[in-house]
């Protein structure tokens, strides 16, 4: 079950303090990488919800960002709403497609969720490639941004985007966090530790796991849809499988089922990759070896290593012994 | 020598049309059974989800282009599938041996990690540049069967499959070893204790299935451009295929390759807007109505 701790409220409060204090320093270059780090970071927020504290390791969170990408485009552009309508509708849409998906794969586990959720992702890559109201390989440009002149902010602006993304993120993180501690949450936790008791308890387990996957999918519609307003432009790409393995690859490493540790995670791995394809071309070949080393060396990622080793100089254990057991299970129950 | 050379125009759907067509799917059936055979095995006996497989296709489609140019089309063939078990060889005992008691989900962002790796070392050895890998002499030309022509290399490669469908087959059911892999994948803690080194038979599955991986490779070459995204563009279906057919069955992986195979290219034929959603429905199907696929090793 997710709980704040401490450690975790200093480790929000630091990242927070970074993100505004590089935001409003940063050139071009910096902001955008701000932006990509936010859309990144909701995307992994709402994978580590339903991967780290339902033990569903899906593979189609990427294909779930695309359909929001995509539905806030067209609604925007063909559908002629306004833009907040816009968001709220691609929002709506994304969570429903996430619901119905966590519906249908809840009877599967293990290696077999992964694969049905790989192959409702790649359902969706394929038809949005192939459907012409979608544009195909060409995608669809002339997306507008949030217009937020009424308080007085120009969201063409890059620090302004880049400080809109940051909200925005703040405002998922609080939101999974609320969800996490509700009742849905509680059920959520229970489901993963044992699917028979909570059934023997009277919870109806399919509905836990697809309305979670449902809260979810929205989570990660916002994310395309702010990656849709971040390039204007929204193509087939960001529904490709591979965007859903390396966001299931940045909450590996930031450490799964703590939603701290994806936040550090997306940082980790944007900054990375800007850094290593400055000096190399090779850059997968870093991020697999490292991703290897993070796996084998058994340590929940990075901020879930920092946070027992942190929690180990602590007297009250308790806290720590609960996590060790959590994350042992989703290992083994993956 | 492209697909869609074989294909004749929609007006000449004729019987000889739909034969061409069986051809072209049962061409692509095998070239899936090879790859998707090893991985399947592999994790039936072992509970072990190797994601990196198709990169080893795509390093055995490398080794024989690069073999070929250098010493001709059969020393490529038959190198191929020994330098992608050697390799395999060294990842039995640098990293799968390792990841043997984690759990799948471990498994699977170590093999994810190694997909990457072995992308770049492709990319660091080959070039990214496609590289073009000759066809044989003896078996470029076209086969003219019941006044079809059609081209020799694919129904080598069709036969190839029959071939070490049949081998496999006889292997498993016929052979002591055979009942020893039957028995590991039916219950290895069992079979252990009847004095079976299941370790050992792991590693000797492991070898064969790189091997047949990299044969794989080494065949598709001459038909496709080889690419160092070769590997990752094949994972998909033959993950499909395994989770269709149910993992870690024979019988389950050809079964599985076949559907792949025929939905594929009927799909292509008959629904062209709907073909590459067609399979993906199909496993989707497969898996609300049978979770485990349609011939599961274990019942």
């Amino acid at each position: 079950m997710f709980r704040h701790t401490p450690f975790r409220y200093a480790t929000l409060a630091l990242l927070a303090a970074l993100a505004v204090l590089y935001t409003l320093n940063a050139e071009y270059f910096g902001l955008e990488l701000v932006a990509e780090i936010a859309v990144l970071a909701i995307l992994v927020l709402a994978l580590d919800m339903v991967a780290g504290f339902g033990g569903m390791v899906s593979l189609c969170h990427g294909a779930l960002m695309g359909i929001g990408a995509y539905a806030y485009a067209l609604l925007t552009t063909a559908g002629g709403l306004t833009a907040p309508v816009g968001m709220l509708g691609a929002i709506a849409i994304t969570a429903a497609f996430a619901w119905v998906i966590g519906a249908i794969c809840s009877r599967s586990h293990g290696i077999y969720f992964i694969m049905a959720t790989l192959a409702m992702g790649q359902m969706a890559y394929s038809y949005v490639f192939e459907a012409p109201i979608f544009g195909g390989d060409d995608g669809l440009s002339g997306i507008s941004r949030l217009d937020l002149s009424l308080i007085g902010l120009d969201l063409n602006d890059g620090r302004s985007f880049a400080f809109f993304c940051l909200v925005m993120l703040g405002l998922a993180y609080g939101f999974s966090a609320l969800v996490l501690s509700s009742g849905l949450g509680r059920s959520l936790s229970g489901v993963m530790h044992s699917e028979q008791r909570m059934r023997a308890l009277g919870a109806c387990v399919w509905r836990v796991k697809a309305d979670m996957f449902g809260v979810s999918g929205g989570i990660a519609g916002l994310a395309g849809v702010l990656a849709a307003q971040h390039v204007m432009f929204v193509s087939p790409g960001l529904l490709a499988w591979t965007v859903s393995g390396e966001a299931l690859v940045v909450v590996i490493l930031g450490g799964l089922g703590t939603l701290v540790g994806p936040l550090v995670g997306a940082v980790a791995f944007i900054m990375l990759k800007h850094e290593i394809s400055d000096m190399t071309s090779y850059w997968h070949l870093v991020v697999g070896l490292i991703l290897i080393a993070v796996v084998m060396s058994g340590a929940n990622g990075i901020f879930g290593w920092i946070e027992s080793q942190v929690e180990r100089w602590r007297p009250r254990r308790a806290a720590m012994t609960d996590e060790e057991i959590r994350k042992r299970e989703v290992l083994s129950d993956a | 020598m492209t697909p869609a050379l074989l294909t004749a125009g929609p007006l000449a759907l004729d019987a000889s049309f739909w034969v061409l067509q069986g051809l072209n799917a049962l061409q692509l059936s095998m070239l899936l059974f090879l790859l998707s055979v090893g991985l399947t095995v592999i994790f039936g006996l072992m509970h072990f989800v190797n994601l990196a497989h198709g990169s080893l296709y795509a390093m055995g489609a490398y080794v024989a282009a690069s073999a070929a140019g250098l010493m001709g089309y059969w020393a490529g063939v038959l190198l191929a599938p020994l330098a992608v078990a050697a390799f395999g060889v060294l990842l039995y005992w640098g990293l799968i041996r390792r990841m043997r008691r984690s759990g799948p989900m471990a498994q699977v962002l170590v093999t994810f990690g190694l997909i990457f790796v072995m992308l770049d070392l492709t990319r660091i050895v080959w070039g990214d540049l496609a590289l073009a890998a000759p066809m044989p002499e003896l078996l470029s030309g076209r086969l003219t069967i019941l006044g079809l022509e059609y081209p020799i290399y694919r129904l080598v490669i069709i036969v190839l499959g029959g071939l070490i469908y049949g081998g496999l087959y006889w292997v498993l059911s016929r052979t002591q070893i055979g009942a020893m892999i039957r028995a590991g994948v039916d219950n290895d803690a069992m079979a252990s204790c009847l004095g079976i080194n299941v370790e050992q038979l792991f590693f000797l599955v492991f070898c064969v299935g790189c091997a047949l991986a990299g044969l794989a490779g080494a065949v598709a070459a001459p038909l496709l451009s080889v690419t160092p995204e070769m590997g990752l563009s094949i994972l998909i279906p033959t993950l499909i295929v395994i989770v269709i057919g149910g993992l870690g069955s024979l019988k389950g992986a050809i079964a599985g390759s076949l559907i792949f195979g025929f939905v594929q290219t009927f799909g292509a034929v008959l629904a062209p807007q709907l073909a590459s959603v067609l399979i993906y429905a199909l496993l989707a199907a497969v898996l609300v109505i049978k979770p485990v696929g349609l011939f599961p090793a274990r019942g």
